[in-house]
């Protein structure tokens, strides 16, 4: 027999929402952003869910250290709820997982990338990656020592890495570049989440697609800045890059954007129509197309947080909840990241509290 | 007690020159909740103006928070200050105590820095551990075990002289090189690096003169050592990294009384602005207003005056008079401490309205015979009891933890409740050791209870709830109408759901019900009397809606449409007055039902351990023991936590929701002691 949505989600979101009330407020943040050193930001956050962090700094003074165990915090967040979710979500909460999984083996190919084709020293990043398997067993020691592309392909045999690999193994020894491999990477978590979604219920599924629609615009938006910025990349490249699915900018949007002087009106459309309460943001004045995307990065970021909202304040036992939390969190957890960085190179309040 | 404080307020005007004094003697009563005069729309002070402390408050507040986060990172937590650091207090120099929190901050980063450095070392050794836990070392006669071992192990010399280029050079890498012996100029190494870095170590081993040789047959065994080293080398560096750990603790605690004596002026500094920005000044004189205790109005008006020489002018107002300014009045509580756990339960629902009944005393007595009631038994209450204790005493010194140390008072109450209804049902652990002093809990729910008792069965212990129910709702009406009456909500009192013709119709059905259970459910009582107890008050609140809808207070414009009579208005009348009688026979009925939970409840508890006796008879001896042991754990955590649910279930929606609108604001005057 079908679970009911009650059934499914009255616990778990009964659950979430206590925990989201313990998410840091925007004072704490304001006050981290405010704090005249790295270690005056930490002597606040151990007043805080975060006393961890302040532990490992005051025993290491290695502020990478403590973002490790932060993400693997998350990590177990995610492996921590799909204990509690219904079977039915699990899946979903694993496709979510991928997304770390993704970014753990990308950090370890840059590694082995650096060192063997590149031929750079040494790289401390070593020390900072996750060697625990998260999804599927994979030797990340190996990836790192390995001595080519066949080796690492080879140890991600039964994964669906080792496919990705093969295919841009050449592309990227050839143009000494790993954007090509690390896009379809990107593709494929983005691909598998949305397949994952279309066994959903009807409900759930309209509900995530706006969320994950959101994220992939935000996405797509990430890659469109770096490309503009470090690699200046024709269309028609660009536009392999792009992942399907966005909710707000679609692939004739998204061409718009790049090619545009002056992108407010391709916005305009948008931004009006579903969400007026941002059209403020229009408003900034921007000089050059780089600040124009980070406009528009900054613009999908409140629509995001704009979108968890209208989840959080909707009928309470879908999937949203689950979603809404990761997002919640995940954002949480990029500030603390931010901030603290931007201490240890010492940026101004001010920029740190755009940035954040 | 039973209602709350008595609140009075002041409206003071003093000499701006006396204000400083005036706002020290406010801070060290610490009584007034002072009014925003900003938000008020009423009074004519456009003229006047905010007072302007000398330093800003951001920046008193943001040093303040400095040296209480350094503070921490030292373990040291500030008490709050005393009265007499408010009369020793000296002004703080911001900029030099921003200066010196700056210098300590950089020497933190130094040491920071050499922390860093050695985690580095830490790390790049961790990462050869690893390796020769997963792979083993590949010395001697033990094979690697797997091609994917990534450490290169090779034995050579050096000459003597190279020993610190060769040390300083291979730092940049995850290596370890264990020194074998020397002799005369030259130096035996064994070297223990990462397969990935072979072309850099190679080019060092090159710069430092290395030359291979073959690891003598002797110093085959050097694999244990090679583990001893490495071993010793992290305990070094993680001694190191832990002395540098206290360095900083050292460098915060040599400022700390420096740090503690800053931070006191600072937050006396502090709570004076918070004071003052209340303040509203013209060029001579300053008017502050608040709320404060009756009670403390005559110390309160003697400190002001006599700080200020009696050149002052103070006016008192009384709650709802005229004259009173923004009639918004804190509520203070006003319950003796060992009613504090019980107090918290309250005001986890909300804080009653001002001059309302405060439910407090009440809920202890209702709280704790619901909770003894569900879960009677003396050991497992005295288990409570001694884990409330240890709860107390575990956050007694913890003020930033005070919630919990309330908590703990609560299972200590919860527990003594246990013991007693356990006397009362002769229940220890389960066993019957003593003859109950009511009736026999668990021999009914067994069905083998001895006479003696008026308590006969399951229906009489499920009658007992229902009273007990029927008790606690009638005094949730009687404090509605006492709240009304003294709010002067006669309308309310009157017609409403809780009001006296709901509570009529409620008796009335009580009555009824109780007649029929008489007679067997066989006669009915006279129609006279239905009438006069359902009847009666049913036809009554018929009344209400019309009232409501010609007695109400109405703009003019609401006035002019009430003229044009609309004939439907009957039809919405009725309709409102059908969906009120069903509301109130259906709450009632829900509400005094709801109470058999406490019966059920109680039946679960002793059936639980019925059952549990009955698995420790399945077996015999030590496990006999160790099942009642279990099962007795089992149920003072699950039955526990429960009884407490349900029972503060019970009083928040079958009692609270009668009277208690908890819309009130809790009365948080300016005092040493504020956060």
């Amino acid at each position: 027999m079908k679970a009911s949505a009650l059934s499914k989600y009255a616990f778990i979101n009964a659950k979430l929402r206590g925990r989201i009330s313990k998410i840091l407020p925007d004072e704490v943040f304001g006050r981290l952003a405010k704090a005249p050193s790295l270690d005056a930001a930490l002597d606040i956050l151990q007043e805080t869910s975060f006393a961890e962090l302040y532990e490992i700094y005051s025993s290491t003074g290695d502020l990478k250290k403590g973002e490790l165990e932060l993400l693997k915090k998350e990590i177990e967040l995610y492996v921590n709820i799909k204990e509690h979710v219904h079977q039915d979500s699990i899946g979903f909460v694993n496709a979510l997982l991928y997304k770390f999984e993704i970014e753990n083996l990308k950090n370890s190919i840059r590694i082995y990338f650096d060192k063997k084709i590149r031929n750079r020293s040494a790289d401390p990043n070593i020390h900072y990656i996750l060697y625990e398997p998260i999804i599927h067993e994979i030797p990340i020691d190996v990836i790192i020592n390995a001595e080519n592309f066949d080796e690492i392909a080879g140890v991600c045999e039964g994964t669906p890495y080792s496919a990705i690999i093969k295919k841009y193994s050449h592309t990227a020894e050839a143009k000494g570049s790993l954007f090509r491999m690390e896009v379809a990477f990107d593709h494929f978590y983005y691909d598998n989440l949305l397949s994952t979604i279309k066994k959903m219920d009807r409900r759930d599924r309209i509900i995530v697609t706006r969320l994950i629609g959101v994220e992939i615009d935000l996405q797509n938006i990430n890659w469109l800045i770096r490309l503009k910025n470090f690699y200046d990349l024709p269309l028609d490249a660009v536009m392999a890059t792009i992942v399907p699915g966005g909710f707000n900018l679609n692939r004739a949007v998204i061409m718009e954007l790049y090619r545009a002087q002056n992108v407010t009106p391709v916005l305009q459309n948008f931004v009006k129509g579903k969400y007026p309460g941002l059209s403020a943001l229009l408003s900034s004045q921007t000089s050059d197309s780089y600040s124009r995307l980070l406009l528009i990065h900054r613009i999908l970021e409140e629509i995001i947080k704009h979108e968890v909202r209208r989840v959080l304040a909707g009928y309470p036992f879908t999937i949203g909840i689950i979603f809404s939390y990761f997002i919640l969190k995940s954002d949480e957890l990029k500030k603390i990241r931010t901030i603290l960085n931007a201490k240890k190179y010492d940026i101004q309040p001010q920029r740190i509290e755009s940035m954040i | 007690m039973m209602f709350t404080t008595e609140m009075i307020q002041l409206f003071a005007v003093v000499l701006a020159k006396d204000s400083e004094r005036v706002s020290e003697v406010l801070l060290r009563e610490g009584v007034i909740q002072f009014v925003n005069t900003a938000e008020i729309q009423n009074l004519d002070i456009d003229s006047l103006s905010t007072v302007n402390p000398q330093d800003s408050l951001t920046e008193i507040t943001g040093l303040r928070d400095r040296i209480e986060g350094l503070l921490h990172a030292g373990g040291i937590i500030p008490a709050a200050p005393r009265d007499t650091d408010l009369s020793s207090r000296v002004p703080v120099a911001i900029e030099k105590e921003n200066a010196l929190l700056g210098q300590i901050d950089s020497e933190r980063e130094n040491i920071r820095e050499r922390q860093r450095k050695i985690q580095q070392e830490i790390l790049k050794l961790e990462d050869i551990r690893r390796q020769v836990d997963i792979y083993g070392l590949g010395l001697s006669d033990l094979p690697l075990k797997t091609k994917h071992s990534f450490l290169t192990i090779q034995t050579g010399r050096i000459p003597a002289p190279n020993i610190k280029k060769f040390d300083d050079e291979l730092r940049a890498f995850p290596s370890l090189s264990v020194l074998l012996g020397q002799e005369n100029d030259i130096a035996h190494y064994l070297l223990i690096a990462m397969r990935r870095d072979s072309e850099r170590i190679r080019q060092i081993l090159n710069n430092v003169g290395w030359t291979n040789i073959e690891l003598p047959d002797e110093l085959k065994s050097v694999k244990e050592d090679v583990f001893k080293e490495l071993s010793v080398k992290l305990k070094a560096l993680t001694e190191e990294q832990k002395k540098l750990e206290q360095k900083v603790s050292d460098l915060i605690r040599s400022h700390h009384q420096h740090l503690q004596d800053v931070w006191v002026n600072l937050k006396v500094t502090e709570l004076l602005y918070k004071i003052q920005a209340n303040f509203k000044s013209s060029s001579r004189t300053v008017v502050f207003i608040g709320w404060l205790p009756s009670s403390k109005k005559e110390e309160l008006t003697r400190q002001i005056k006599t700080s200020c020489g009696s050149r002052c002018y103070l006016e008192w107002h009384q709650p709802g008079s005229p004259e009173t300014i923004n009639d918004e009045i804190p509520v203070q509580l006003n319950n003796p401490k060992i009613f504090a756990p019980f107090e918290m339960l309250v005001s986890n629902f909300g804080i009653p309205e001002y001059g309302t009944i405060d439910p407090t005393p009440f809920v202890m007595p209702l709280y704790l015979s619901m909770f003894g009631l569900m879960f009677a038994d003396v050991g497992q209450g005295a288990i409570l009891i001694l884990a409330g204790i240890f709860g107390t005493f575990l956050h007694k010194t913890n003020f930033e933890k005070r919630g919990l140390y309330t908590l703990s008072w609560l299972i200590i109450w919860c527990g003594l409740s246990s013991v007693v209804f356990g006397f009362l049902f002769g229940s220890y652990f389960g066993f019957a050791l003593l003859q109950p002093l009511w009736f026999d809990f668990h021999g009914i729910v067994s069905g083998n209870a001895e006479g003696g008792s008026s308590v006969k069965d399951i229906f009489d212990i499920l009658a007992i709830t229902l009273y007990f129910g029927i008790a606690v709702i009638f005094i949730g009406l009687f404090f509605n109408w006492i709240n009304l009456f003294r709010t002067r909500k006669w309308m309310e009192m009157f017609f409403d759901k809780g009001g006296i013709l709901g509570g009529w119709i409620y008796g009335g059905g009580i009555y009824i019900a109780t007649y029929l259970f008489k007679y067997n459910y066989k006669v009915f009582p006279s129609a006279v009397i239905v009438f006069l107890l359902i009847g009666l008050p049913s036809l009554l609140l018929l009344a209400k809606e019309p009232c409501h809808y010609f007695l109400r207070k109405q703009t003019p414009e609401q006035h002019k449409m009430s003229r044009t009579f609309n004939p439907f208005i009957i039809v919405t009348f009725l309709m409102q007055w059908m969906v009120e009688l069903l509301e109130i026979f259906s709450g009632y009925l829900a509400n005094t039902l709801s109470f058999m939970r406490v019966a059920g409840l109680g039946i679960a508890h002793v059936s639980l351990m019925i059952s549990f006796f009955s698995i420790a008879r399945m077996t015999s001896g030590f496990y006999s023991i160790i099942i009642l042991i279990l099962g007795n754990i089992l149920v003072i955590c699950l039955e526990g936590l429960t009884a407490g649910v349900q029972a503060l279930r019970l009083s928040y929606y079958e009692f609270f929701t009668k009277f208690f609108h908890g819309t009130g604001k809790l009365y948080t005057p300016i005092s040493l002691n504020s956060k």
